[in-house]
């Protein structure tokens, strides 16, 4: 199971949601090994025995008010009986200040209390966005992320097959590159998100030049930062047996991370137009998810001319059936 | 170069998974290989050529084979007509 500090949390996110530290620095030590957030409104009303301790604690106002209605006496216990279920932090919305006793036992305990200015649905959002990313199940394969018409297409294929060519091209023709060489792909919100495997910049291998950067060559607006995988073409050697798609109408899937990809296998040979046939195969999966497929529509039109000659052949027959009784009396 | 005759006996005639087929085992072989129906001549290794001819169920196709291995093209071709593709 994947963990970070509250450290490295209070480190990522200190900008983005206000955060302050209300306790002692040496606070921040505790484990964060839950991607999900609770608020413990029923805990501190004293019910613990189900109580998601392991998740990052937000007090909003709700929290903050009900805890006010007590003197120190009653809130030491009580607090004391939830700090003891080994809590990661605590972060309380709106700038709102505890009262003075939590902030000593959070201390003394060794839990972080964390104070953002931001409304308590606002810091519920963008945890649960950042904890997500940071859980997500994640993997790293040799492949090329290209975005072509808005689709992000990933490349793979042997090495030395033309990947980072193909993209080349296809940034060539006004397309963008995510990542060359290593991809990241994480599961967020049902899809699969890719990213370069370093962030080190745009960088390619071209064979016989060496690298270049992309993002300095073509521009800005030639590169992306992450994108959503929608399909992958694996690149393969052109092969005399193998069984290329010729019609359209069987899907091929890969899985990655639990997601189904739809995957297209392109044979490549020498002076074969590769990304002009990735461009149209993204353009074709468009189509596909507007409702227009080809591929069933070409067959439905061979399906009917099939029927409809079927159907004059039967009237045919039953007119001379007169004339087919002789015949089988013949024979 | 050589012909056959043959006739379509799957109910559902030459629709897109029997011209796959036939698309596939022909292209195996080296030979030429034609299909007619009606005056209509296409090539038997183009999938979209098989499945124009909307061959429908006991209609009458030739078979034209040319090429070093046509004898052999021309029997595979035919016993899948026969079995009916697998179907029905």
């Amino acid at each position: 199971m994947k963990e970070i500090t509250v450290r490295d949390f209070f480190d990522a996110k200190k900008k983005d949601l206000a955060l302050s530290l209300v306790t002692e620095p040496a606070t921040l030590n505790k484990k964060i090994t839950s991607p999900h957030v609770n608020r413990p409104g029923l805990a501190l009303a004293g019910y613990t025995e189900v109580f998601a301790a392991e998740r990052l604690q937000v007090f909003g106002e709700t929290e903050v008010r009900y805890l006010q209605t007590f003197d120190e006496e009653s809130l030491f216990p009580r607090m004391k009986e939830v700090f003891t279920n080994d809590i990661p932090c605590i972060i309380v919305a709106k700038g709102l200040t505890l009262p003075p006793i939590i902030e000593y036992l959070a201390n003394d305990m060794n839990i972080a209390i964390l104070s953002s200015r931001l409304s308590t649905i606002h810091v519920f959002q963008l945890l649960t966005k950042y904890l997500h990313e940071v859980f997500a199940l994640e993997k790293t394969i040799h492949a090329t992320l290209v975005d072509v018409f808005g689709l992000g297409v990933l490349l793979t294929g042997k090495s030395g097959i033309g990947k980072s060519e193909c993209a080349l091209d296809l940034i060539h023709r006004g397309h963008s590159l995510i990542g060359d060489d290593m991809i990241n792909m994480r599961f967020i919100n049902d899809h699969l998100l890719g990213k370069p495997g370093k962030e080190f910049g745009y960088f390619m291998e071209i064979r016989g030049v060496g690298l270049i950067n992309v993002e300095k060559m073509f521009g800005i607006e030639r590169v992306r930062h992450q994108k959503n995988i929608d399909m992958q073409i694996e690149l393969m050697p052109w092969q005399e047996n193998m069984d290329y798609e010729r019609i359209g109408l069987s899907d091929n899937y890969v899985e990655h991370l639990g997601v189904r990809v739809p995957v297209i296998y392109l044979p490549v040979s020498p002076g074969k137009n590769v990304s002009v046939i990735v461009e149209v195969a993204a353009m074709n999966l468009i189509l596909r998810h507007e409702g227009y497929d080809a591929a069933e529509d070409w067959n439905r039109k061979v399906h009917d001319e099939i029927k409809r000659k079927t159907k004059l052949k039967n009237i045919d027959a039953s007119a001379d059936e007169d004339d087919n009784k002789a015949d089988y009396r013949r024979e | 170069m050589i012909t056959k005759q043959i006739t379509v006996e799957n109910k559902l005639g030459l629709h897109a998974r029997p011209s796959a087929l036939l698309v596939k085992t022909a292209t195996k072989f080296r030979s030429d290989f034609f299909i007619e129906k009606d005056g209509m001549r296409v090539n038997g290794k183009s999938i979209m050529g098989v499945m124009m001819l909307a061959a429908e169920m006991s209609s009458q196709l030739l078979l034209v084979a040319d090429g070093v291995d046509e004898t052999y093209l021309l029997e595979e071709i035919s016993a899948m007509f026969k079995a009916r593709f697998d179907e029905d």
